[in-house]
């Protein structure tokens, strides 16, 4: 059921011994670490763990101070058109003085999609989001949920080969995070896009994830890694009462109590 | 309904104090050489439109508020822009401004006037001088309060420069910088009025001044309406842009 076996052993992303300390404080050690593509990640831990961090060095916003990540082969040195980020922070990350479609025009603006082709475009976008009646809204009009998925939107226009989401959920009320992932997966299926996924939730690292990485704090490192081979599509009910769901959850949750030891 | 309720109440609030106003002159409980009734002032309006140069001192004074506030609006956001999109500039170029601006602008006019003599360009100078800072502190703030989080998606999605400042920059130190353009133009029109007073210039405050030395009290009150008419035009003008622009701001039905 691994959806990267058409091009199986070949990794997207690779991080090899990945430093980073701000002046005398290690913040990760050594990480190495590889996604092949169409796979996805999730990195969970404590809270200071340094999973944000890993995942900033993924996109290139942030510089490790050792090791380094590379993409496609080619080392990053800066963001990538290729690479959209999700952030957590929805309602910063849009622009609250454009429309939902003027938010996902951004991203085609920025690629130099021509004017006239924008309109179908943003159009397909925000049907696929599920926001097909709301292209006129400013942010500040939306919920939540509907922002993040404008915000997911405007990094489909930038059709990435990776997707790269910061606890992209992890401000949303159950009911809309659930509907969100299901959506995610769906999106990812279709697309074949490979991502790395933050969370601090664990069900959600096991439900969404191909493979789960566990870091441990102070440095952040790779403490555990999981392989999740529950059947796709995935089911809010079905797979959440999977006795092997519950075996990898029960794994996981110990993980992170001996790590916040 | 409800606005239209409003506006006739504040209607009545300024047909209440007109006719206060009438009371007041006709009792003459004050001196009619110092004030006169609304309808004095008013027929001094007409006069002054018709059969004197009136008009012209309005224009006059116009010219005067606009182009300084044109000057010191293009001058100050440009320079807004550079000072509040670098940290290095903030702190460098920040003491000097600080010193600078609560310099008083009628302290600039003597200096004004040895450089440029009684001229438009001295009036040009200090009107500009003092409407600038509304509009460069206000452009610092906005460009300095720009969301970090919006510069790393203009980073994730490769935008330019120029693109940065056109697409996310501005649009979002726009609010800031409209409340500096008004806070500018009332500046700009007082401004207007002293070095008309003060040079001599063709003006409102030229206007006013003369008829306040000839105790012409109607011909001074016309003035001043019109001073005030013209102040609250132009907040009107700026009110309508603001809204227009600025239509995100106030959203239909919050979440």
């Amino acid at each position: 059921m691994n959806k990267g076996s058409c091009r199986a052993g070949e990794a997207l992303i690779r991080f090899s011994k990945v430093d980073l300390s701000f002046s005398d404080r290690k913040i990760l050690e050594a990480i190495d670490l590889e996604i092949m593509r169409g796979e996805i990640v999730c990195l969970v831990g404590p809270s200071g763990c340094g999973k944000t961090t890993a995942l900033r060095i993924a996109t290139g916003l942030l510089a490790p101070t050792g090791g380094g990540v590379a993409f496609d082969g080619a080392p990053i040195l800066g963001p990538r058109r290729d690479v959209a980020i999700v952030f957590q922070d929805y309602g910063k990350a849009l622009l609250p003085w454009r429309t939902a479609a003027g938010n996902v025009s951004l991203a085609l603006e920025a690629v130099g999609t021509p004017r006239a082709e924008r309109a179908a475009r943003i159009d397909a976008l925000l049907a696929k989001v599920g926001l097909p009646h709301h292209a006129d809204k400013y942010p500040s009009q939306m919920s939540g949920g509907m922002q993040q998925r404008l915000q997911i939107a405007r990094c489909l226009a930038q059709e990435p080969a990776a997707l790269m989401m910061d606890e992209p959920f992890g401000a949303l009320d159950a009911m809309t995070r659930q509907e969100l992932q299901d959506e995610m997966l769906q999106i990812v299926r279709t697309t074949g896009a490979t991502v790395l996924f933050v969370t601090h939730d664990l069900e959600e690292a096991i439900y969404v994830g191909d493979r789960v990485i566990g870091l441990l704090p102070h440095p952040g490192r790779i403490g555990i890694e999981l392989k999740i081979d529950l059947p796709r599509p995935r089911d809010q009910i079905a797979t959440r009462e999977d006795p092997e769901f519950l075996r990898l959850r029960r794994e996981l949750y110990e993980f992170i109590k001996s790590a916040e030891r | 309904m409800k606005a239209l309720l409003w506006r006739l109440a504040s209607l009545a609030v300024t047909a209440g104090f007109v006719a206060i106003w009438q009371i007041v002159a006709d009792f003459k409980l004050v001196s009619p050489v110092f004030l006169p009734g609304p309808d004095r002032a008013w027929a001094a309006l007409v006069h002054g439109m018709v059969a004197s140069n009136l008009a012209t001192k309005l224009a006059g004074t116009i010219e005067h508020m606009l182009e300084g506030w044109l000057v010191a609006s293009i001058a100050g956001v440009v320079l807004g822009a550079l000072i509040g999109s670098s940290r290095f500039m903030r702190a460098y170029v920040g003491p000097t401004l600080e010193f600078l601006r609560p310099l008083p602008a009628s302290a600039v006019i003597p200096l004004a006037i040895a450089i440029f003599g009684f001229s438009p360009a001295m009036a040009l100078g200090v009107i500009a001088f003092g409407a600038i800072w509304p509009m460069l502190l206000s452009t610092v703030h906005g460009f300095a309060a720009v969301e970090p989080r919006l510069y790393e998606v203009a980073r994730a999605l490769h935008l330019s420069r120029w693109q940065v400042i056109a697409k996310i920059a501005l649009p979002s130190a726009l609010p800031d910088i409209l409340a500096g353009l008004r806070l500018g133009l009332t500046v700009a029109l007082i401004l207007a009025v002293v070095c008309e007073m003060i040079a001599g210039l063709d003006g409102l405050g030229q206007w006013v001044l003369l008829a306040a030395r000839y105790f012409r009290s109607p011909d001074l009150f016309a003035g001043v309406i019109l001073l005030g008419a013209l102040g609250f035009v132009g907040a009107l003008a700026l009110d309508i842009a603001e809204r227009r622009l600025l239509v995100w701001r106030a959203p239909t039905n919050s979440p």
